[in-house]
């Protein structure tokens, strides 16, 4: 089975937590980069998305990039990730499905309201998606705001249709046509 | 755009996943994906709790 990483939410009470969808999606990332095993650095382990935050930017908050958490996850877990620009989805699937996960950039106003972590919210945004299900092709989403915090908001990891990621994927301003921007862990199956 | 340019397309998702793993390893070799476009946005915003 499919190393499942520790979910984090970016609404933890840290320092810019609601601009944390970056160093929380990588925090996850990390973790199933590394298969929860602790690299021994001076950084704690497991990932936290205020750590990492506070390695990028400890002075000021906004919004962070794929480069910027990659550059973190690096020096901060030895986690070097593969950013890419442009991936057409049908190699995002490919891709985990053959066992590596992935934060993917997506604009939030395209996701449903069963999904929703943060109505009213609809800017830039990103998730870690661990893995898909072959039954029916859904996609365990690892969104850093489905965090129960209230009636209505999910809590935890969520299947989501594979339609719903691609919508939203696809929606990141800037984006080419078909493709979508994702950091990609390593391939943990092998 | 990346997907016209695309070599050979991505396995069907019923295909071995050594099928895919290989596409994907080729894919991540390509340089032209690693270069961010400029029109390209990707600093996310400020959620609402």
């Amino acid at each position: 089975m499919t190393y499942r990483p520790t979910f984090r939410k970016q609404g933890d009470g840290s320092r810019c937590a609601w601009s944390n969808c970056g160093p929380a999606s990588h925090a996850m990332a990390a973790d199933r980069h590394r298969k929860g095993v602790d690299p021994k650095t001076p950084h704690g382990w497991l990932p936290t998305p205020s750590e990492i935050r506070n390695y990028m930017t400890p002075n000021s908050c906004g919004g962070t990039n794929l480069q910027q958490n990659d550059a973190a996850c690096t020096h901060m877990y030895l986690v070097n990730m593969d950013v890419r620009y442009g991936v057409p989805w049908t190699t995002f699937r490919s891709a985990i499905i053959s066992g590596r996960g992935a934060v993917v950039q997506i604009l939030y106003s395209k996701v449903p309201a069963r999904f929703d972590g943060s109505p009213g919210f609809g800017g830039n945004h990103a998730v870690f998606v661990n893995e898909r299900r072959s039954s029916d092709g859904a996609y365990l989403v690892y969104d850093p705001l489905a965090d129960g915090r209230r009636a209505g908001i999910p809590k935890g990891p969520q299947w989501w249709p594979a339609s719903v990621l691609q919508a939203a994927a696809y929606a990141m301003p800037g984006t080419a046509a078909g493709c979508v921007n994702a950091s990609f862990t390593r391939d943990t199956e092998v | 755009m990346p997907v016209k340019d695309q070599k050979k397309p991505a396995p069907k998702p019923s295909e071995a996943v050594e099928v895919h793993r290989k596409h994907v390893e080729e894919f991540l070799k390509d340089e032209k994906y690693k270069a961010k476009p400029a029109t390209l946005n990707d600093t996310s915003d400020e959620a609402k709790p």
